[in-house]
């Protein structure tokens, strides 16, 4: 890293030491979705915005992870020991939900996610044996880490900036190795890719894998957030908020669904005087954000800065259709 | 000549799409650090061919070696790993990556196990060599430049870069030298006449551009409505009246 990241970073980190400070217990819930929603949609930024693929059921690996973490925890184990089952669960549901990855492409993919979303709601709901059934479940414990609570909303906002901390490190940490460099080489190109020698099926169901274990770890954090779950909040239409902060922050930035999630989750709050008016002025900048700069915000920036520096643009008159 | 002999050998490779016969009854081989040209009409089914040697499209029939080893019904991930390199017709780079970042990715998958390459360097310790493979190439001063804003010519070179990267034994070219201008042209047989003699490469070729191909192989093979029509030495298919016909009649 230059020196100029460095410093960048150290003061993005103490940004957000400093941010809850001072403010109301509200401010720093929403401060805590904000974290949470981060991770998930690096993970869904992973699946989508790297690896070129689909998906529509971010919420549901959201959802299975609070449950797993909810159940656990409610059972008396830690929730140490409670994440790491939602994360590997989550890995491994991940990387079965990538096998129609193999077979189908573009929309088709999409709805076969969107099923699995559906699927997993249903299951929420109706197992009342195991899930509450639509009542959910109610007094899920925040974590202690020896003498140290999260019972307070402070500490709790610390605990999650340490949980997104770690995502992000992991994060940056895959797409800066060789496999970063493959997940994108398989969104651009795949055959190119599979005859470089890199196995396109392995990687394609990797992606889908990292991408959901992010979203349990999101799941696992949001449980004690919340202390209470029901099957509504991992629905569909949480899967496409969550692919909307991708794709409003920027597809295929590593910063992207951090400030998507900023305004997903904070736009809300600072559009609250508009009352009534808040959705419909929220879906225009959205609109106009995706016809203006479909690659996102940080496509936008990079547009900007493009044009301030040399022509850098991907070429349209050489694109290829078909590589056969 | 026996199987192992060969470093490829093509037996019966016919393929159809639909009513189309792409590929009928092809059968050759190729032997260590030959320059085999393929050529013949539009249509005729080179491209085909390739696939299905390649493990690109499954062929209806037929079986290939690559070093005596059966390889039919083979993804091409695993045919690259046995030291198969190929270009395409179309071009065929990441164009959202940097020139050095798509000839690093050429190679990556070569070093080291799947884990090592999670945790180890970022360029999997191939900068050194992509640098020199740019060098070779001469596209060094696009380096950092996005693969996609480079000229038609150079994605092509950039192509048969990347197809040289691992180090292979055997490079199936799709038509490398399309588009690439006169003085590039003699540069790029000049490379690829290099790396055949210093690795005792095997090159098959696919190529329009009849002064290119003829003064680039040793051997040619016509194919004409996905059927060989003909084979021989340069000057024997320049003589060769069913190859003339087969040009002109269309
Ligand atoms: N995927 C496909 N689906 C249907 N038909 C195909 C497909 N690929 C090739 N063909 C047909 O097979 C025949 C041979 O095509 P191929 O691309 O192999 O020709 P070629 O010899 O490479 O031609 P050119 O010199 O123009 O590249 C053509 O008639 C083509 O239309
Ligand atoms: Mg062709």
């Amino acid at each position: 890293m230059k020196p100029l990241h460095i410093f960048l970073f150290a003061v993005g980190i103490a940004i957000l030491i400093a941010l809850p400070l001072g403010q109301k217990t509200y401010i720093v819930y929403v401060l805590c979705s904000w974290l949470i929603f981060s991770i998930a949609a690096m993970g869904l930024n992973l699946t989508v915005g790297y690896a070129g693929q689909v998906s529509l059921a971010q919420a549901a690996f959201m959802g299975i992870g609070a449950y797993i973490t909810a159940l656990m925890t409610m059972a008396g184990v830690h929730w140490v020991f409670a994440a790491t089952a939602s994360v590997s669960t989550c890995f491994v549901i991940g990387l079965l939900l990538g096998y129609p990855a193999l077979r189908v492409q573009h929309h088709f993919l999409a709805f076969v996610t969107l099923a699995f979303n559906t699927l997993v709601f249903l299951v929420l709901r109706n197992e009342e044996w195991l899930t509450g059934g639509s009542f959910g479940l109610v007094g899920i414990p925040r974590p202690e880490f020896g003498p140290l609570s999260t019972m307070k909303q402070l500490p709790f906002y610390y605990f999650a900036l340490i949980c997104f901390l770690v995502s992000a490190g992991a994060m940056a940490w895959i797409i800066r190795s060789p496999w970063g460099r493959a997940f994108k080489a398989l969104r651009e190109n795949p055959i190119r890719a599979n005859s470089l020698g890199l196995n396109t099926s392995r990687m394609t169901l990797l992606a889908f894998a990292i991408g959901s274990a992010f979203g349990g770890l999101a799941g696992a954090v949001m449980a004690p957030l919340v202390q209470f779950i029901e099957p509504g909040s991992f629905a569909l239409v949480h899967s496409l908020k969550i692919l909307l902060m991708v794709v409003v922050g920027g597809a295929g930035y590593f910063y992207g669904p951090m400030l998507g999630a900023a305004i997903v989750v904070l736009l809300p709050e600072v559009l609250r005087f508009t009352e009534g008016y808040y959705l419909i002025i929220y879906a225009l900048l959205v609109i106009v954000l995706m016809v203006f700069s479909p690659s996102g915000l940080f496509g936008l920036g990079k547009k900007l800065a493009d044009r301030l520096r040399p022509q850098r643009v991907e070429r349209g008159d050489l694109k290829q259709g078909s590589q056969l | 000549m026996n199987t192992q002999s060969n470093v490829l050998s093509v037996h019966n490779i016919s393929k159809a799409f639909g009513a189309i016969k792409a590929v009928q009854n092809v059968s050759f081989e190729v032997h260590k650090g030959e320059i085999l040209g393929l050529i013949g009409p539009n249509g005729s089914g080179k491209s085909t061919l390739f696939n299905c040697i390649l493990g690109q499209s499954s062929p209806d029939t037929g079986e290939v070696y690559v070093n005596g080893k059966s390889v039919a019904g083979r993804p091409s991930h695993q045919l690259n790993k046995l030291g198969v390199g190929r270009t395409f017709q179309q071009l065929s780079v990441f164009p959202k990556m940097t020139v050095i970042d798509n000839i690093i990715m050429a190679g990556q998958e070569h070093h080291g196990t799947m884990f090592s390459r999670l945790f180890g360097a970022s360029d999997a310790g191939l900068t050194d060599e992509a640098e020199q493979l740019t060098e070779f190439f001469k596209l060094d001063h696009l380096r950092d430049e996005e693969a996609g804003s480079l000229s038609y010519g150079q994605q092509k070179l950039l192509d048969a870069a990347m197809a040289f990267m691992a180090g292979p034994g055997l490079v199936l070219l799709d038509e490398p030298a399309g588009g690439v201008n006169l003085t590039m042209l003699e540069y790029l047989k000049d490379r690829l006449l290099t790396y055949n003699r210093e690795h005792d490469a095997t090159f098959v070729v696919i190529e329009h551009n009849m002064e290119f191909v003829m003064s680039l192989c040793t051997r040619i093979i016509v194919l004409a409505g996905g059927e060989i029509i003909a084979e021989g030495t340069p000057d024997e298919i320049r003589a060769n009246d069913l190859v003339i016909q087969a040009y002109l009649g269309g």
